[in-house]
This record gives C-alpha cells, sequence and structure tokens, in this order.
C-alpha cells in the first residue's frame, strides 16, 4: 500500500518548473520506551540504586578534587581496600549553566576525577564504574547559586 | 485508497504545543492584505489563514484582516488603488485556490500597489489533504519574493519536551501544528539531530543509564543504537552527504571526537588531546568540523580540517563558548557568556566581529534554520525550559513557550523539498 502512495505522490509531483512548487508529506512513527514492551532491555534501565553513599562537590566548570572531599573519599578508599567485593558507582553531574554536551563530557571528568583519586590511593579501577549525566539530574532545579553548587556532584553509590 | 489517506492525515493534526509570540517586530514591517481571488470558498479562507499566519509568525509583515479594508477586490482589476496607498499598503497577496478530486493547486499573484499591477505569479500543486503543507509553500514563495531569503513556514521542528518526569522527543510541522511524538522515554534525550535528507534522525537517550547515540527512522520508527560502549557517546551530528555521523564518546578514557562511516561502522578518531572535546559541527561543504574544547582552559571554539587535521581557534572573546554551528562559509553560531549570562552569539571569522543576539539569559542548544536567518534556542524562565527566536537579518525576536511542561533542544530540519 505504501509504494502505491508513494508512486501516487511521484506521479503528482513530476511537474515541477521555476514558479510552480509541489507538496510533500512524511508520516512518522512513535517509539514507546515507557510502556511495559519497551525494547531497551538493559540490566542497568531500572536499577534502584537508593541513596548515594557519598556527595563530593565541585566549582564553576571545574573537575578539580576539593580539600573538603579528601576525607570522605578517604574512607571509601579505605573501606574498598579492606573488602575488595565492593563495587563503586560515580555519577558525575553539572550545573544548568552552559551547553547539555559539554556539561556531559564536564560531569564525566568529576566521575573520573573521583575514580583518579581512589585508584592513585590503592584501590583497583575494576571495582569503580564511572557515569556523566550532564545538566539532566539536578537535585535542586532553581536557577540561583545555591541550587547550581548543589548540582556540581558526583554520587558514589556502592552497588554490590 | 482515499479513505487511507483520510486517516493518516486526521492523525497528524493534533493539539499543537508551539504557539508563537513575537516579542520584538521588525522595524518596518511589509505591509500587506492576503485575498481570496474570484472566489469566496471554506478551504479558501482556510489556505489564506494559514499563510496570513504565516506571514504574521516572520514578524516582518503586517497582515491587514478584512476589517481594516476600504474595499476588498475579486481580483486585481478590481483594485481601487487610492483605497490601499491610503491605508499604505505595500502588496495585495491573491490566492486563487483549484481543487479536484486528486489535486489542489494554489495559485497567487503579488500585486504591487504603487505600481498598480501585477508582479509575480506563482503556482503550487498539492494534493486535497495537504492544505497545510501546500499553503506553507505559498507563503515561503511570498517571503521569498520579498526579502530575497527563502521561507522556512514548510519546515520541520524537532524539539524535546517534559511533562512530570516523561520526555518527549517531539517533531512538528514550523509553525506548531502536525505535531507527532518520535520517542518517549523516562530518561532524558538530548541533541536531537536532523539527517540532511529530513528521513533519519539521531539523538543522545539516557534509557539505559548512561548517554547512547541512537539514529531513528522517522517513517518505520526503527532505531539503531550507534557505537556500542560502556563509555558515553553523545553529540551526534550528520555530515552533508549522511555517509558519516560525528560524535563523542569517552571511549578512549577522555572526552573526544570521532567519524563513524555509516556503512561500514569504521570509526576514525579526530581529536587527541587530555582536555574535553566536544559538540561537533559540520561545514555545509563537509570538509571542516568545529567543535568545542577547554584545552586552552575554557571551553572555546575550535575548527579542524578533517583531511589535513589541521586545527584551529576560533573564538577567543568570553570566558565560555561552546556548542557553535556554522551560519555559512564565514560565520558561525554559538553559545557564549561574556561576564555573566550565557547568550547566542554571532561571530565572523574574517571580521572577527562578534554580535550577541539574544538578551535573555540562560539560553543554550542554538539551532540555525534552513534558510540560515532565524535561530531557535532555548532558555529558561525560573526553572522551566522553553524556546525563544531571533531572526538575523530583521531583529525581530519570538518566543515559543511550553503550555505545560518544559520545552527544550530544538533543530530545525532541512528543507523538505
Amino acid at each position: 500500500m505504501k509504494n502505491i502512495l508513494i508512486s501516487l505522490f511521484s506521479i503528482l509531483f513530476i511537474f515541477a518548473c521555476s514558479s510552480v512548487e509541489t507538496v510533500d508529506v512524511q508520516e512518522t512513527k512513535t517509539v514507546d520506551l515507557t510502556s511495559s514492551e519497551s525494547d531497551s532491555g538493559s540490566p542497568m534501565s531500572e536499577l534502584d540504586i537508593g541513596e548515594p553513599h557519598t556527595k563530593v562537590f565541585f566549582d564553576y566548570d571545574d573537575d578539580t578534587l576539593r580539600e573538603d572531599a579528601l576525607s570522605d573519599l578517604l574512607a571509601i578508599s579505605r573501606l574498598m581496600k579492606e573488602d575488595s567485593r565492593y563495587t563503586l558507582l560515580v555519577e558525575g553531574h553539572a550545573d544548568e549553566r552552559g551547553t547539555r554536551e559539554y556539561n556531559l563530557a564536564l560531569s564525566e571528568r568529576r566521575a573520573s576525577a573521583v575514580e583518579d583519586f581512589l585508584v592513585s590511593s590503592g584501590v583497583s579501577s575494576f571495582n569503580i564504574e564511572v557515569v556523566g549525566y550532564g545538566e539532566e539530574k539536578p537535585v535542586d532545579a532553581a536557577s540561583n547559586q545555591t541550587a547550581w553548587a548543589k548540582n556540581r556532584r558526583a554520587e558514589l553509590y556502592f552497588i554490590k | 485508497m482515499i479513505r487511507i489517506f483520510y486517516l493518516i492525515f486526521i492523525n497528524l493534526v493534533l493539539h499543537s504545543e508551539l504557539i508563537l509570540e513575537i516579542t520584538e517586530s521588525a522595524n518596518q514591517p511589509v505591509k500587506i492584505a492576503v485575498l481570496q481571488k474570484n472566489d469566496s470558498s471554506f478551504k479558501g479562507q482556510e489556505i489564506v489563514n494559514i499563510i496570513s499566519n504565516d506571514l504574521k509568525r516572520t514578524g516582518e509583515f503586517e497582515v491587514l484582516g478584512l476589517d481594516q479594508l476600504l474595499s476588498i477586490p475579486l481580483n486585481e482589476s478590481e483594485v481601487i488603488q487610492r483605497d490601499w496607498l491610503l491605508l499604505d499598503v505595500d502588496s495585495i497577496i491573491f490566492i486563487e485556490t483549484k481543487e479536484t478530486d486528486n489535486s489542489l493547486d494554489i495559485n497567487y499573484s503579488i500585486f504591487n500597489v504603487s505600481y498598480n499591477d501585477t508582479e509575480d505569479k506563482r503556482k503550487v500543486l498539492g494534493l486535497p489533504d495537504s492544505i497545510r503543507q501546500s499553503s506553507h509553500y505559498v507563503s515561503d514563495g511570498i517571503y521569498e519574493f520579498f526579502f530575497g531569503i527563502k521561507g522556512i513556514s514548510a519546515t520541520k521542528l524537532m524539539y524535546v519536551t517534559k511533562n512530570s518526569d516523561i520526555y518527549r522527543l517531539m517533531v512538528s510541522d514550523a509553525d506548531g501544528f502536525n505535531e507527532q511524538v518520535l520517542l518517549k522515554s523516562n530518561k532524558s534525550i538530548i541533541s536531537p539531530a536532523w539527517s540532511s535528507d529530513a528521513k533519519d534522525i539521531a539523538y543522545v537517550s539516557f534509557e539505559n543509564n548512561r548517554a547512547q547515540v541512537f539514529i531513528q527512522n522517522l517513517e518505520s520508527g526503527n532505531r539503531e543504537l550507534i557505537l556500542s560502549s560502556s563509555s558515553s557517546v553523545s553529540s551526534p551530528a550528520w555530515s552533508p552527504n549522511k555517509k558519516f555521523l560525528a560524535l563523542t564518546s569517552t571511549m578512549d578514557g577522555n572526552s573526544e571526537i570521532y567519524l563513524i562511516e555509516l556503512k561500514t561502522k569504521k570509526i576514525s578518531r579526530l581529536t587527541e588531546n587530555s582536555s574535553i572535546d566536544t559538540e561537533p559541527a559540520w561545514s555545509t561543504d563537509g570538509r571542516k568540523i568545529i567543535f568545542t574544547s577547554d584545552r586552552a582552559g575554557s571551553p572555546q571554539i575550535y575548527e579542524i580540517d578533517i583531511r589535513t587535521k589541521i586545527k584551529r581557534r576560533l573564538t577567543t572573546e568570553g570566558n565560555y563558548n561552546a556548542r557553535a554551528s556554522y551560519l555559512n562559509k564565514n560565520e558561525i553560531v554559538f553559545v557564549h557568556r561574556g561576564t555573566e549570562n550565557f547568550n547566542i552569539a554571532k561571530l565572523n571569522l574574517k571580521t572577527r566581529n562578534l554580535e550577541v543576539l539574544t538578551s535573555t539569559q540562560n539560553d543554550e542548544s542554538p539551532c540555525i534554520a534552513p534558510n540560515g536567518n532565524v535561530i531557535i534556542y532555548a532558555t529558561k524562565d525560573g526553572s522551566l525550559s522553553y524556546l525563544a527566536g531571533v531572526n538575523i537579518s530583521s531583529k525581530v525576536k519570538f518566543r515559543l513557550p511550553a503550555l505545560y511542561g518544559e520545552l527544550k533542544e530544538p533543530a530545525w530540519s532541512p528543507f523538505l523539498r
């Protein structure tokens, strides 16, 4: 049936010349990932990982660990070195300012900064997973300095 | 057959989300009237209304309503010139509709009041059920006649809406009609991009809890994951010939730009730097890519020649320049932060002249209309984002507020002909 439609369009549109224009109309399909029949099927997709074990915060457009984060990270490092069964998920986040894609990269660098610190303190990188969410998951949706400071963060979760 | 047609088109006419408000009109809009020629029909009036609205939406026309006119001519020979000169009308647009069982053609002529003569005559051929699209083509022809730039009424917009934590990737006609859902997800969708033939799209979906790039065919809804990786993949941009996708990935440990040949899936790396490199955009000839890098400390725009790999920095003014696209060979448009606010700016690469185009505050995601003269971007009012736009030549500014929830990540289609 589609082919017949297409050929009907082509027949009608064959007359183009400089002062005459023809019209094309396109149809589209919806992909719904929210329904139960969703084909996204990832093991991670509906993982409920609860509240973060630890949060560390960053300055504007910066992925350097601040001094106030170090004692928390050293505690996590000790924990992970004592028991190598622990696996840590580090989620990096950014505030809303600037562009989404740059913030995605920035947030992943923040998560990697946490990973790098832990690895340099002796934790195996195999036990750390890093992911960047950019500005997509703010904890505070307001547009002010307080909200931005809260959103520039890395969240650390023990997932095993 | 006819019945199938009807079903398709009735499904297309959904409630529109994009209501355009002109916030700053052109200094001297062109004053016109749009009238039915020879005959007055319901369908003819519908077409006149669609065209009038299209032209009003540009902010560059003042379209007089029937109640504002001194006389209503049925054709060119009935025009009483004095009546129109008194109203200071530039031109009268006569619209004649010819409908048969399987065609709906629109003839239109542009009658110049001061010359007292017809200046241009054109014709659009369409189907009985493509009234809106055919009318948009007429609007674009009229626009081009007056401004020498192609009109964009017959194009489409893609954008992301967010309502109660459901994200929808939508596509609609440029006037907000025929809104359709392309992808519905519980997770964020960003960076939608059109292929050059407007048949496929690419976007970033977080549906699997990390950024992944998908390609989706509009007609079939078939999706393909591009680059299966445990690292993030994002920022897709189609090459003008549709053979390559430029994208960003951290698969080598750091955010770098790659080219993937879609047929062979062959990957080549374009940037090698320990800093962030992202947001690739192609030049129209497909030879160069501009991208954002913070290799000099703050995000700035760089250009790379794909063949020679020679790079040069393009932006120097401001501490934050990102997400650039080529407006034309010599100009780029990007997100710019001078001191405090994030705005959309334009830089002439030859004269080095930087022009800030917007006056809102948290502007992002600029996209350029296919005529290269209108930019739509996302901005925020409180915590809710909506779309706004600016016309480069006329300085007309407009906004497309979300009726509910949020509107963001606009992407303008190429011309659909």
